[in-house]
């Protein structure tokens, strides 16, 4: 489990670091806001994820000082774009952890996991991307 | 428990080779029941229902929703019919893995009804991810992923309905 968490964690660390390049790029108060809400979520997740792993006595990896984007961010439609993709991808994060969690913290993955999807799928409208939905929101392309 | 190999099989009848030889606790599972089975020396009692076909179900009865609501309302094709075709999606998965086929399976009409305006499109998304989710958190491991993204689907719906 150890393993899955760490990953989520990777996921979410991701996306706070990208949120920091998207917002600089957004300038309506609907996106600013969208991005800071979602932000603050990964900042959350990564909270609760750190402290999961604390009590299982599991050393995470050290977050990367810095990422390298898969492209240049240079205004909203790259910016949302990239938000589109940090979504999808904190949502893949999550979904291994499912099958080997159970109860409460399953649960706690599966919302995780539909936050982002649903993120996603709020950006996508955004931006204008159809369709704004998939059949199977976490799992790999 | 030597009995495993030969119960396997006869466990798989009706299930995808992927389900059975996706987990061992799946597998360990099938082993007891199969033991009992034999044991006993009785006809095959009645299989109890899968626990996706309420999910299914209610996949089938969204995917005709949707379709009734676009052929009242033809402009809203664009909007509705990608939805409608996540809920087909995950059908098929579903009934794969039930390993009933598609066709046979009881179309739920009841609960879609007359829900053909958005508002009530994206009611019936809710009410039926709160489904998936509860599924969710009971189902075995090999089948958590697949019912939580179904669980995350239906609420990206409701969102894309907004």
């Amino acid at each position: 489990m150890n393993e899955q968490l760490g990953a989520a964690l990777a996921g979410e660390e991701a996306a706070i670091y990208a949120y920091g390049v998207i917002g600089v790029h957004l300038d309506s108060d609907g996106d600013v806001a969208e991005a800071r809400a979602a932000e603050q979520a990964h900042r959350q997740k990564r909270d609760y994820l750190v402290g999961r792993l604390s009590q299982l006595k599991a050393s995470a990896a050290p977050s990367p000082a810095g990422y390298e984007l898969p492209y240049e961010v240079t205004d909203r439609a790259t910016a949302l774009k990239l938000a589109i993709q940090v979504e999808d991808g904190v949502a893949q994060g999550w979904r291994p952890v499912l099958p080997v969690t159970e109860g409460a913290e399953r649960a706690t993955a599966l919302a995780a996991m539909t936050e982002a999807a649903v993120r996603a799928t709020r950006w996508r409208r955004l931006a204008e991307v159809a369709p704004a939905t998939m059949p199977w929101p976490g799992r790999p392309d | 428990m030597v009995l495993t190999g030969a119960v396997r099989e006869k466990w798989e009848i009706g299930h995808s080779r992927r389900w059975v030889l996706g987990t061992a606790s799946a597998v360990g599972a099938a082993a007891l029941t199969g033991c009992g089975l034999l044991d006993d020396d009785e006809p095959e009692p009645p299989k109890a229902p899968d626990p996706l076909e309420p999910l299914l179900a209610e996949a089938l009865a969204l995917a005709t929703a949707y379709d009734q609501a676009v052929v009242s309302q033809p402009g809203l094709r664009t909007r509705l019919a990608p939805l409608a075709e996540d809920h087909r999606t995950h059908a098929a998965e579903m009934s794969r893995l039930i390993g009933r086929p598609l066709a046979s399976a009881p179309v739920a009409s009841a609960s879609a009804g007359p829900a053909t305006t958005v508002a009530a499109l994206r009611q019936a998304e809710q009410a039926a991810q709160k489904t998936a989710v509860a599924a969710c958190k009971v189902a075995a491991p090999d089948r958590a992923g697949l019912v939580g993204s179904i669980a995350a689907s239906r609420a990206t719906h409701a969102e894309a309905l907004r």
